[in-house]
């Protein structure tokens, strides 16, 4: 990630290039490994976000999120093709948030749930784009998964020490998703902030989904 | 209800079960324990012998349905107590052990493993192929294992010795350790603990290494070939030995290149330090330091 056209692989793989520089990077592509890998990875970044509609719902609370919203609000997305303009650093990130967001977030196209406030620090820079693109999706995934924890706590599927542990840990994630996000509100393009916010939520769906699992089981 | 509960298992006496059963090659164990132990050792056999202590109330059952063995315990009031088992297995057996409060300790099985517990701790000696070790509230430790290896805990640490292989771990809060690794793909991280790693870096390798709050200490055998790529926002990078920092992108990250630099190597902390040294250094003085975090100790500005 050394030369002058990382920075334009992206525009290359969204034909964004004009003719003469499109044709210098593909020249360079043929003789520059790191530049081939990354495109190669954008193009799996992308591909995966391209299928982002049409993902089922992997995880195992499904069918206790589809029964809290009613499944006849789930609105199946049109599938369309995608064309994505992000940076180098935002692509990656995104990398790591499509797949674990994919997996519920956009089969939740519901209506009539408010979603948590965003993640982001309103007032210093504008959110990634890639950041912007996820976060209602994130933050009803989370929502739901949140309800179906607390759900679990009332009627007592769950035992206290066990929702003060997970409670405990979610609390943890949050302030490190907070410190994250203020961090890249300053530094918008950090490669390393975009990717730590983008797998710090993930880890935060990847709890809360493992709380649902534990509920199933008990 | 708590105290009609209690009087009524006192009335129960403690009962011990001790069934052995033949087993075929490739077979695998499947045992569900709600509460109690599950301690699993491996012998020479092609048998599985089942010891338990339980409540006289309950039963426990073992089954041999094609090439799976199952055990069980049931009760015909409801929810069974707590179950202590000893099983002796083959050394090729795979397991499948699973419980909610239930602590989870497997010696020499040479065998896919899976074991997941809520509240308990997991501990295994051995395992091959694919190792799975997921704990909610407990540590989960793992030592001379061949094969993928996979282990989550939420709030305890994840300690890994002397294995070889794909190694993925992750926490909430504690630490992750990991020892005498002979690996070419190893990612752990936690969100609140430290991480530390001491084994080799296979040249194509890939590592991540990464903590939110916490220090990352990692131990980098002589020769190796690496691209080590150091990410710290609030933290301070240390070496023990001289290296070569290149590749200084902008803020809080930079490169340094050992070797070839073959392996991909990423070193990330949020809010803590990370440290380099070399297996011979048991002190370190810090040969190469960078600083270039925006705020001052102790000032929380994230």
């Amino acid at each position: 990630m050394s030369d002058n056209w990382t920075t334009r692989l992206s525009e290359y793989l969204d034909e964004t290039l004009p003719p003469a520089e499109r044709h210098a990077l593909a020249a360079h592509l043929s003789g520059c490994a790191e530049c081939t890998a990354t495109l190669a990875e954008l193009r799996r970044v992308v591909a995966q976000a391209q299928a982002l509609e049409d993902r089922p719902p992997r995880a195992d609370l499904w069918p206790v999120i589809a029964k809290r919203i009613g499944a006849g609000q789930v609105v199946s997305l049109e599938p369309r093709r995608r064309r994505l303009s992000f940076t180098v650093p935002q692509l990656l990130a995104a990398g790591i948030a499509l797949a674990v967001f994919s997996a519920g977030g956009a089969w939740l196209a519901l209506h009539g749930r408010r979603p948590a406030g965003p993640v982001f620090v309103a007032g210093t820079a504008a959110p990634p784009v890639w950041l912007s693109a996820m976060q209602p999706n994130y933050d009803r995934t989370v929502a739901e998964l949140r309800g179906a924890l607390d759900e679990s706590r009332r009627s007592g599927r769950l035992d206290s020490t066990t929702v003060r542990v997970l409670e405990r840990s979610l609390a943890t994630i949050d302030t490190a998703i907070a410190q994250a996000s203020r961090a890249l509100a300053l530094d918008p393009g950090n490669l390393y902030l975009n990717q730590h916010l983008a797998e710090t939520m993930r880890r935060k769906l990847d709890l809360l989904r493992q709380a649902s699992g534990i509920t199933q089981r008990t | 209800m708590f105290v009609p509960t209690l009087a009524l298992a006192a009335l129960a006496t403690l009962q011990q079960t001790d069934t052995t059963v033949a087993v075929r090659p490739g077979s695998r164990l499947e045992i569900d324990n709600f509460g109690g132990e599950i301690a699993v050792r491996a012998w020479d056999r092609s048998e599985v012998r089942v010891h338990a202590e339980h409540s006289s109330r309950d039963r426990i059952t073992v089954s041999a349905d094609g090439q799976v063995v199952t055990v069980k315990a049931s009760n015909r009031r409801g929810m069974t107590q707590s179950v202590d088992y000893d099983i002796t297995v083959p050394k090729s057996m795979a397991l499948a052990l699973s419980g909610t409060y239930t602590d989870i300790k497997v010696t020499g099985v040479e065998a896919e493993i899976t074991a997941e517990t809520v509240q308990g701790e997991i501990t295994v000696t051995g395992g091959s192929g694919y190792v799975s070790l997921k704990s909610v509230q407990g540590a989960v430790t793992l030592e001379g294992c061949r094969g993928r290896i996979e282990l989550s805990s939420v709030n305890e640490g994840v300690t890994v010795h002397g294995c070889n292989g794909d190694i993925n771990a992750e926490t909430v809060n504690g630490d992750i350790e990991l020892t005498g690794i002979e690996s070419s793909a190893v990612d752990v991280s936690t969100v609140n603990g430290d991480v530390t790693f001491e084994g080799t870096f296979r040249d194509a390798g890939r590592y991540r290494l990464s903590t939110h709050d916490g220090d990352v200490a990692v131990t980098i055998p002589i020769r190796t070939n690496a691209s080590v790529t150091v990410s710290t926002l609030n933290g301070d990078f240390e070496a023990c030995f001289p290296v070569p920092i290149t590749g200084m992108t902008p803020k809080h990250r930079f490169t340094i290149t050992l070797g070839s630099g073959s392996a991909k190597v990423e070193l990330e902390s949020f809010n803590g330090d990370i440290k380099l040294r070399q297996p011979s250094q048991t002190e370190c003085r810090g040969v190469t330091k960078h600083k270039d975090h925006d705020r001052d100790d102790n000032d929380d500005q994230y």
